[in-house]
This record gives C-alpha cells, structure tokens and sequence, in this order.
C-alpha cells in the first residue's frame, strides 16, 4: 500500500487549511449544534453500562442493594475485587487461562504464517480451495460444531484437560489468522523478494530477512485478536472441562448462578476479566475491522 | 501474480532492463522448485482446520442421522442408524418452527436497527466537532472492546428488578417500575437482550463504514450542494452507491453473528432458558447437553448451518468479488 502511493503535490496546495476532509458547504450553524447534542447524547448512552459496572465494583454492598441507586460511591471500596479474587477458583482459572491464550496463540501464529505465506506468495492449484475453506469456516456458529467436538474430545479421552481445549482454540482462531497475515503478506512488494532473489538470496533466506521482519506488526496485531478471541471463548470449556479447568470467562459464568445477587463481585470479577482484552484491544484496534472487510475500505 | 510472471519488473526502480542471467534464473527457480513448497507450508493448518472444523462438520451430518444417547457415548458403541427420523422429529415439532421463526425475526430487527444507527452514527462523527468526535471514537471502543460475556452480565444487572438502574430511571420519569421484572414478559425480555446486541454491535458498523465515508470525495458532495441538491438527495445518490459495498459487508457478517445468538439469551437467562428465550443455538445445544440428545441436536445444527448457507455463500462471495483474495 505504502509502496504505490504517489507524490501529488497539486492536490496538496488546493486542499484548504482547517477541517480539509469534511464538507462544510450548505451546512448551518443550527444544523451543528444539533449534531454535537444527538453525539454527546449517544456518547451518554453507550458509556452508560461501562460507567455503571465501574461505579457498582467500587460500592460497598449495603451501597448496591437499594432500589435508589448512588450515581458516584458514597464510601469507595476495594472489597468486591478483593472478595473476586480470593473467590474460589478465581487465581487457578486466571493461571488456566494465560496457558490456554499462550498456548492457542503460539500455535496459530505458526502454522497460520506458513499457510498465509502459500496463499499470498505462491500461484498453485487448489489455492482458490483454500482460500474458500478459511473464510468458510469462519462462518459456521461454533455452538454447531460443540457435539461433534465434545464426541471427539471424549473419544481421545481428552475432556477435563487443558491440552485438548489449547488445540481447539488454535483452530478457532486460525481462519482469522491465515486471513489477516495473508493481507500483511500481500502488502510487502513482490519487488522486494524478487530482488533479494537477484541479488543472490536463497528462499529461505528471503523469508528470513524480508517477509518476516516487514510482517512483524502484522503478526503482533494478529496474536492480540487471537489472545483476545481466546481469552473470551467460554462456552467449550464450560462444557468440555470440570471446575478445576476452567478459564477466567467460565469462571465468571459460574459464579454467576453460584453467588446469585452479589452483585458487588460480579461486577468486580467482570472488570477484572475484561481488562486485559481491553487493554489489547485498544493497542490494535486499527487493524481489527480490516480483517473482516479487507479489501472493502481502501485506505 | 506467480513469482515468475515474466512482465513484472524486477525493481521499479532505478530503471532499466534488469541482468539478462537473472531473469533467466529467476524463471527457472520458480517453475522448477516452488511446486510442492506452498502445499507443504499450507498443509499444518489444513491438516488442523480439517482434523478439527472439517472432520466435526462431517461428524456432526452423520450424528444427525444416528441415535446417540448418554449410553452410547460412554460405552464407546456406535449409535444406531435412524435414517431421517431425527429429521422428522425436529421438523414436526412445533417448538422447533416457533424457535426458527424466533431467530430470523431477531435477527432482522437486531440487524437492521445496527447497520441504520451504525451508520447515522458514522455520518454523525463526520458533522460534529472534532474533541466531541474522538469522545465518540473512544466510547464505541471500550463498547467494542468488551467481552459478550461481560457485557451480558453488565446488561443483566442493568435490568435487575429490584436494585437495576433501569427500573429507578424509568420510576424517576413517573413510570411505576419498581420490581418490575424485564423477562416475565418475552416481548420485553427479548427488547432487553436486542439493546445488548445492538449496544454492542454498533461500534464495529460505525467505525468501518466513517472509514468508508472518508473515502466519499467531498467536492462531489459540495458540487451537489452548489447545484441544489437536498442533503437527502446528497446522501442517496452519492455517499449510499460508494459505501454500498461496505455496507453489504457489515450486514451480511452481523446477520452471520446474530443469527448464531448464544452467550446473550443463554446467560441473562443463568443458563437455563425457558422456550421463550431459546434461540436456534440455544435449543440445539440444550437438546444436546442438558437433555443428553446429541442426534437431535445435531440435526437442529444442521438446520441451522443450511438456513445460514445462503447469507455465508453471499459474504463469501462479495469477498471475491472485491477482489481482495487474488
């Protein structure tokens, strides 16, 4: 993309100073006001539940059990993230759930990058197949797939481990992987391997020290979604596995029927597991949307 | 497109034949040695995507023709042949019709109400100020950012009936909703967990079509302006036919996502949803695990995946014809 974009220093003289990319002509002073009121009006509406979770978490629970709500803690508290975390299973399903996410990543990240190398560098038969397979099987609800996979898990005598949910998750979050590194690959010109290869370079070599170091972001940008689809995934592990292996998600699912109306906890243990995808999601938010519309937004 | 395409040059620049020799040996490299190299490095993740997406799919068609029950299953024999009668069974039962239905129509309304607020949303950023713009940015991005999980737990104490915020606010503009309980009634239930999915859903659709809109030329907007055209006129006949591509898009994958609805009504409703609250993922995986009938769940998924077929042949298909995949 980098590569092809020309200078065009006309255009830049022409463009005016302030604002140069929004249309300002036919437009009333009225018309604004009443844009920036209907924004600052859905700003309210969608930071509305983020801001309650934070403000329920902090409330001591005499606080929380009322129907007349408290809009900012009167007495703030740490004890609904401390009762979260000491809760049983709590720190076992945080370790479990860091190995899993590791371990699914690291596994997809590898044998993705091979595949999206065949895919974006190669001209071969059946590449077209393959292409269709992943974006294919992206498609199918997950929730289909649980019985059969719950039969083979059960098969392998693999139910009740870690091992076998890693394996799943590698396949769950490998279509997307493939596909994503597959653009980034695509994106490096083919120029620069050709020459790396006149200049004397063997393939390999040209993998080495072209295409993996220029796919560095993109494989960065693509473990965080994996760590991030991982880190979510509950429903195979909540049926696969038993108390003792579960991961953060299912542990908050849990604990939900368990603790019924504490609600103080629940609130704390969710923010406690939302934020390191948060925290992900936020670094690499630029490139989530142009895995699943590539191509569609040309930027 | 091949490594040896013989007209691509072989650096742009500086300009000027490239060495006769190489060319020569770069041709021959690439038409003798690169035969089995992209099957081999593609063959992993074949081998995973078909041990496990390719082979359960299959499972999944023969289990639905089969009998496989609790016994079954531990005792490690093969479930009896049913022919069609899973088939029959699902297709007769009026609980099954009702949870079709149930689905398709949340998933227009879901679908229609995120891509129409997504989409006024992202004309929206183009108009207000820019600080009130990256608010708005920042905002969609934690809503996007949040776990399904999270947000549904987030949801259900919104609307918990005797200490939710919703019931208070409502109560403080004069309605009487004190212990009013949201999923008594399934209208209101269902009102409940639509929000939760639109909430969620609209910051994915306004963020990738504002990017669509910058690439709307805004001398064609201004020159329509200048000629007389009403802002609806605008809108209609330049920015909808350059961001109607990206708009096929985004609806086509929310109507994949929504109509595959599990985490929402499964977990406001503590894992246990009454008929009214089933989706057709919910009943197939509660048929299959809570009732222990994996055949007919399976023939529910099979169901399902065939009613889905035709959205995910048209997505797979638009994605094509961008021509992103050559």
């Amino acid at each position: 993309m980098a590569a092809v974009a020309p200078v065009v220093p006309i255009r830049k003289r022409r463009r005016r100073p302030i604002d140069s990319d929004t249309v300002t002509v036919g437009r009333s002073r009225a018309g604004t006001l009443f844009a920036n009121l209907a924004a600052i009006g859905f700003i309210v509406v969608m930071a509305f539940p983020v801001y309650w979770v934070l403000n329920t978490a902090f409330k001591p629970s005499n606080e929380i059990l009322r129907f007349e709500p408290t809009f900012i803690p009167n007495s703030p508290t740490f004890d609904n993230f401390k009762s979260a975390f000491n809760a049983p299973f709590f720190q076992q399903d945080l370790l479990n759930s860091v190995i899993i996410t590791l371990g699914a990543v690291a596994g997809a990240i590898v044998v993705g990058f091979l595949a999206a190398l065949a895919i974006a560098r190669f001209q071969f038969y059946g590449r077209k197949a393959i292409i269709l397979v992943v974006l294919g099987v992206q498609m199918v609800p997950l929730v289909a797939l649980l019985i059969p996979l719950y039969l083979m898990m059960q098969g392998f005598g693999r139910t009740k481990e870690l091992p076998g949910v890693i394996i799943v998750y590698i396949v769950l979050i490998l279509p997307y992987t493939v596909w994503t590194l597959r653009g980034f690959i695509s994106g490096i010109p083919r120029e620069l391997d050709e020459a790396a290869l006149i200049d004397g370079c063997t393939r390999a070599q040209v993998f080495w020290r072209i295409i993996l170091p220029l796919t560095g972001p993109g494989l960065v940008a693509t473990s965080v979604y994996g760590f991030i689809q991982a880190w979510n995934e509950f429903i195979i592990i909540n049926t696969f596995n038993d108390q003792a292996q579960q991961n953060l998600m299912a542990w908050l699912l849990q604990n939900q029927t368990q603790r019924g109306t504490f609600w103080g906890p629940l609130m704390a243990g969710s923010i406690l597991t939302a934020i390191p995808v948060v925290i992900f999601f936020l670094i690499i938010q630029r490139n989530i949307a142009t895995g699943l519309t590539a191509g569609a937004v040309k930027g | 497109m091949s490594v040896a395409s013989p007209s691509a040059p072989a650096r742009p620049t500086p300009p000027g034949p490239p060495a006769p020799g190489a060319h020569v040996r770069r041709k021959r490299r690439s038409s003798t040695s690169s035969g089995l190299v992209p099957y081999a490095l593609a063959l992993p993740a074949l081998f995973l995507l078909f041990a496990l997406l390719g082979y359960p799919m299959v499972r999944m068609v023969v289990l639905s023709f089969q009998n496989m029950r609790l016994r079954e299953l531990f005792a490690g024999l093969t479930p009896p042949w049913v022919g069609l009668d899973n088939y029959t069974k699902v297709l007769t039962d009026s609980v099954f019709w009702t949870v079709a239905l149930r689905t398709t129509v949340f998933t227009v309304v879901s679908v229609a109400l995120t891509v129409t607020i997504g989409l006024a949303v992202a004309m929206l950023m183009r108009r207000v100020a820019p600080s009130i713009r990256i608010a708005m940015i920042v905002v969609m991005m934690f809503v996007w950012a949040m776990p399904q999980l999270v947000a549904t737990q987030i949801f259900r104490w919104l609307v918990d009936a005797d200490f939710g915020v919703i019931n208070y606010l409502l109560t403080l503009i004069g309605l009487d909703y004190e212990s009013h309980s949201w999923f008594a009634e399934p209208l209101e239930g269902w009102a409940v967990i639509t929000s939760l999915v639109v909430w969620a859903g609209i910051p994915f659709i306004a963020i990738t079509l504002n990017a669509g809109l910058t690439q709307v030329p805004k001398e064609l907007i201004e020159a329509a302006t200048v000629d007389g055209a009403s802002p609806w006129q605008a809108f209609r006949n330049i920015t909808l036919p350059i961001l109607k591509q990206l708009i096929v898009i985004v609806t086509t994958l929310s109507a994949i996502w929504n109509f595959g609805l599990f985490t929402q009504p499964w977990v406001i409703r503590d894992g246990r949803p009454s008929s009214d609250y089933q989706t057709l993922a919910t009943y197939a995986y509660s048929t299959a695990f809570k009732t222990n009938n994996y055949s007919l769940g399976s023939a529910i998924s099979v169901i399902t995946v065939i009613l889905l077929a035709a959205v995910m042949v048209f997505y797979i298909r638009q994605m094509f014809k961008i021509g992103d995949v050559d």
